[in-house]
């Protein structure tokens, strides 16, 4: 060793551990029963020195311990399971896509023909198809299979729409989006939902309409 | 000197609980650990963040920057954070360009958010194509943007890095014609628009539409985005007769042009497109705007689940501006970018390839979720296959819900 660091003082050399004036001079003798247990309990030290200092560590480290314990970051309960979530909105998970062309129903009324489209529900509760409608003046329309038509998740349902000419005058010669209004239902919504089925179904519309009306248009 | 052993071992031991203490607090915050990536992937973003557009184009920013959070929150793409690099265009084409250019040099530029305005994104397309530098438009809705000049007759795409979340004016413009003609009664339409590509290409897809439909336009003209004066116009709009006018354009002139036809005595509604879709349309246009139109892209905010969750998060972000009309649509925007980053590192075991941005561009194509707004995917022209409109009409001083409908050709 270099002999650094304090050098730790010898028994009965500290200033503590030598008797003062007032002891040499006898003193206050009230004092003397304090100074007594106060000698008594230092000089006990002394001799355990090494278990003292061991037992305070100990204890500190307990205390530590338990401080860390005690104030660990608690556990938290299980989370409350999350509230399903509601099902979705009709008109979300619905697609109507037109098919085709359909013959008219033989006792559909004069100026009539049909347009084949397909309904079909992606996710969530069922669907309740309950009113499909067009929104030209001069042009009236019944679907077949009449509403209402529950269709569930997974599933889809062809549905004929037939076109019936009110009102030559009154129709969209050749409307280049035209759409169906669908009222979808489910647990969730009634929804009024427009359908704009693309240049197809605008081409079928159209042709649909000069074979019905000729040159008869406004 | 044995005092001094007792202080030195109880120091000891206080600085080791506190330390223990110290390393508890922080191991509940497992966000922290979040985002800790070995590279850095920008997601740039262009939009008008100051002048009269900024309330959208802020909205666009701020969305695209909680897509980024998001992703770094959930380690979405591993090894790899995200952040946002905003540049403002102020609406014009020429800074539009600039900022294209400065995000193609930015080499952690991986893909880009925006623009807003279509007459912009023209003069962004070719820059970024060139350096095969992927951008999805939240909000252009020009057709020609993806389906080349002569959509109306022959449908070509022209860049294939361009996408877009926001469908077009072809459906927008039309759905506003049906729902005018059928729906709310209009037979004769007063046209006018800014001379822009957005809007003069959205009055004419009305236009053409309502005249199929057999409605009569009434009277058409065309204004200098710059005006704030409409009063001869006004006056011409109460001459024609018009049952309604219709407005190819933005909310800065949008708003004044309604309060002065109203002004001019012409109780009659003003409709108009995604542009007007704003509260400030409401502010600039007063009282007198209540019963005018707006279409807009989607499905109204609160009938999508997958939104509530949207507005709830930019809501808990702090941002201090509106999400806005696009904001749904530039969350989805952004993602569907870090969606493609995520294939391509997958496919590249876990890191980036050297020629990361053909290959993000490339991947954007098959890009497939569940987004803000809906199912987000595109179509072989780079549009958005998910179609949906919306028509809104001003009421008690905000827009509400009037009419959905879906796009399914």
């Amino acid at each position: 060793m270099s002999g650094v660091g304090p050098v730790e003082p010898g028994e009965g050399t500290r200033a503590s551990d030598t008797p003062g004036p007032d002891s040499a001079s006898g003193g206050d003798p009230r004092l003397r029963p304090r100074e007594a247990l106060l000698s008594g309990l230092v000089s006990r030290y002394e001799r355990h020195r090494r278990a003292a200092l061991a037992a305070t560590a100990a204890a500190l480290l307990l205390a530590g311990g338990g401080y860390l314990y005690a104030t660990r970051p608690h556990q938290l309960p299980p989370p409350a399971p999350e509230p399903a979530p509601p099902p979705p909105y009709p008109s979300q998970v619905v697609d109507v896509a037109y098919l085709e062309p359909a013959p008219a129903p033989r006792d559909a009324a004069p100026r009539s023909f049909g347009l084949t489209v397909l309904v079909s529900v992606s996710a969530g509760p069922p669907v309740t198809v309950t009113r499909i409608s067009q929104p030209y003046a001069g042009l009236a329309l019944t679907p077949e299979p009449l509403p209402p038509l529950r269709i569930a998740a997974g599933t889809a349902r062809k549905i004929v729409i037939t076109m019936r000419v009110t009102e030559c005058g009154k129709v969209p010669e050749s409307a280049g989006l035209p759409f169906l209004d669908v009222t979808l239902r489910n647990t969730r919504a009634i929804e009024v939902h427009s359908y704009i089925l693309g240049s197809r179904y605008a081409h079928a519309l159209s042709d649909g309409l000069h074979v019905a009306c000729g040159n008869d248009f406004r | 000197m044995r005092q001094r052993s007792l202080i030195a071992i109880t120091a000891a031991l206080a600085a080791g609980a506190l330390t223990l203490t110290a390393c508890g607090s922080r191991g509940g915050d497992k966000g922290s650990d979040s985002g800790k990536g070995g590279t850095t992937v920008t997601i740039g973003v262009d939009a008008p963040l100051t002048g009269d557009l900024s309330a959208l184009g802020l909205g666009i920013k701020n969305s695209a920057d909680l897509a980024a959070k998001t992703a770094n929150k959930k380690n979405y793409v591993k090894g790899v954070t995200f952040k946002i690099e905003a540049r403002d265009d102020q609406a014009q084409p020429s800074a539009g360009q600039q900022n294209a250019t400065a995000l193609v040099a930015d080499k952690n530029v991986l893909g880009v958010v925006g623009p807003l305005n279509s007459s912009v994104a023209e003069s962004m397309q070719k820059v970024f194509d060139d350096a095969k530098l992927v951008e999805v438009s939240p909000a252009n809705t020009g057709p020609s943007l993806t389906q080349g000049p002569d959509w109306r007759t022959k449908k070509v795409r022209t860049y294939k890095s361009y996408f877009r979340t926001a469908t077009t004016d072809a459906i927008q413009g039309p759905f506003a014609a049906q729902y005018l003609y059928n729906d709310a009664k209009k037979k004769k339409v007063f046209v006018i628009d800014d001379k822009k590509t957005y809007g003069a290409g959205l009055a004419g897809t009305f236009t053409d539409e309502f005249k199929k439909l057999g409605g009569q336009i009434v009277g058409t003209e065309h204004i200098n985005p710059d005006a704030k004066d409409f009063s001869a116009i006004a006056t011409e709009v109460k001459k024609s007769g018009a049952d309604v006018v219709y407005y190819g354009g933005e909310y800065p002139q949008a708003g004044p042009l309604s309060k002065q036809i109203k002004a001019a005595g012409s109780k009659i509604p003003l409709v108009g497109g995604d542009g007007i879709y704003d509260p400030t349309f409401i502010k600039l246009a007063g009282a007198d705007s209540t019963g005018d139109l707006a279409t807009s892209v989607g499905a109204p905010v609160e009938s999508l689940p997958s939104a509530k969750q949207f507005v709830a998060d930019y809501k808990a972000a702090g941002y201090k501006d509106e999400y806005a009309a696009y904001g749904g649509y530039s969350y989805d925007s952004a993602w569907a970018i870090i969606e493609a980053v995520k294939k391509v590192v997958d496919d590249n075991g876990g890191k980036l390839p050297s020629d990361a941005r053909a290959k993000v561009t490339a991947a954007m194509q098959n890009v497939s979720f569940d987004g803000v707004t809906g199912k987000v995917s595109f179509d072989e022209f780079g549009d958005a296959t998910n179609k949906q409109l919306t028509v809104y009409a001003v009421k008690n001083g905000a827009w509400a819900a009037e009419k959905s409908g879906t796009y399914t050709g």
